[in-house]
């Protein structure tokens, strides 16, 4: 059954944002928007309600970290999920995504059962309802 | 290209000091350098010149990858396709000639079962089809670093010919592009090229799993 959750697909690469958001679809999240880098998620995430981010992290203007920073600085935002979907492969930058807050962290390329995988597990940590 | 002079017979046959001179002037290029404080700098650059290969291979190797896999899923959906084709074909011929010939309820339920699960096949290769994409996004962060490398040795380049060439000849630096024009440098490392027998990147998801999983997280 699809979900009414409302996602945010933020990465500088348009061929990702499709990707991901095309999965979401398939995986019965039709509900999503898309931003190009930190600055414009974080813009849309003041402006709008959205239930959940994925972020990818190396992006112009504001990086995925920043924009982890920038949400847990702001009251309506500081429990919203964010699932880092990012190239970034060393040890110490996922440690670190984790440490400021990241509700996941999915290493490209990847499947569409990784993130249904990790999207099953942080919607159950979240107390939301996935789609099914 | 060759200019006239050196094309000439007489520059054919050099003559037998020339590689004395060349190692002269070999020589004042490395004390010129040495002077002007450019050798550590090309030491840099020449040390990530092999880095760039690296890369270069990386992208090779992925875009490789996809369209391998593009081209394997197209196989297989044309395949399945082929076969429906065919089915259906068949069916609709036994249809038109009716009589004992007719196809049973049965034998239509199993088609219509069939174009189903072919169905879903096509979806899922369409879906890895879409997911073969994602190597523009991998090679698009590489491609910029092998830029920046390009636009720092250009940048060593001029400064050098700048700095080397009489004053009466002397090329003007080039004037300093708008904020648009400068290439967009990635702060962080990217995707790993190597993984294997790197301890300090992961090489796939499993690891990232058990990394966070061995913290707490």
């Amino acid at each position: 059954m699809a979900s009414d959750l409302r996602f945010l697909v933020v990465d500088d690469f348009s061929t990702m944002r499709r990707i991901v958001r095309n999965l979401l679809k398939e995986i019965g999240y039709t509900n999503s928007d898309e931003a190009e880098d930190g600055a414009a998620a974080l813009q849309k995430l003041q402006n709008g309600h959205f239930d959940f981010v994925i972020s990818d992290i190396n992006m112009p203007n504001m990086n995925g970290f920043q924009l982890l920073g920038e949400i847990q600085k702001i009251d309506k935002l500081k429990k919203l999920p964010v699932l880092m979907v990012t190239a970034e492969a060393r040890k110490e930058d996922i440690v670190l995504a984790a440490q400021k807050g990241a509700a996941g962290f999915i290493v490209k390329p990847f499947t569409k059962a990784t993130l249904e995988d990790k999207l099953n597990l942080i919607m159950g940590k979240y107390g939301m309802k996935p789609a099914t | 290209m060759m200019d006239s002079a050196s094309a000439s017979p007489a520059a054919a046959d050099p003559g037998p000091d020339i590689h004395h001179s060349i190692g002269a002037l070999t020589r004042q290029l490395h004390d010129a350098l040495q002077a002007l404080g450019l050798t550590d700098k090309f030491r840099g650059l020449a040390g990530e010149l092999p880095d760039a290969k690296t890369r270069l291979s990386y992208i090779s190797r992925l875009t490789g990858e996809a369209a391998e896999k593009v081209l394997n899923r197209v196989d297989l959906a044309k395949a399945d396709h082929e076969q429906v084709l065919a089915a259906s074909q068949l069916l609709g011929q036994r249809l038109q000639a009716g009589g004992p010939a007719a196809p049973t309820t049965p034998e239509l339920l199993a088609f219509l079962a069939s174009v189903e699960a072919s169905t879903r096949r096509a979806d899922e290769h369409l879906t890895e089809i879409m997911m073969a994409q994602d190597f523009h996004d991998l090679t698009g962060q590489v491609i910029a670093k092998v830029v920046l490398l390009a636009a720092n040795v250009e940048e060593q380049l001029v400064q050098l010919l700048i700095q080397t060439a009489p004053a009466e000849t002397a090329p003007k630096p080039p004037a300093p592009a708008g904020d648009a024009a400068l290439p967009y440098e990635p702060a962080l490392s990217g995707p790993a090229m190597n993984p294997q027998g790197n301890p300090d990147v992961v090489s796939g998801q499993s690891e990232v799993d058990d990394l966070l999983a061995s913290l707490g997280f």
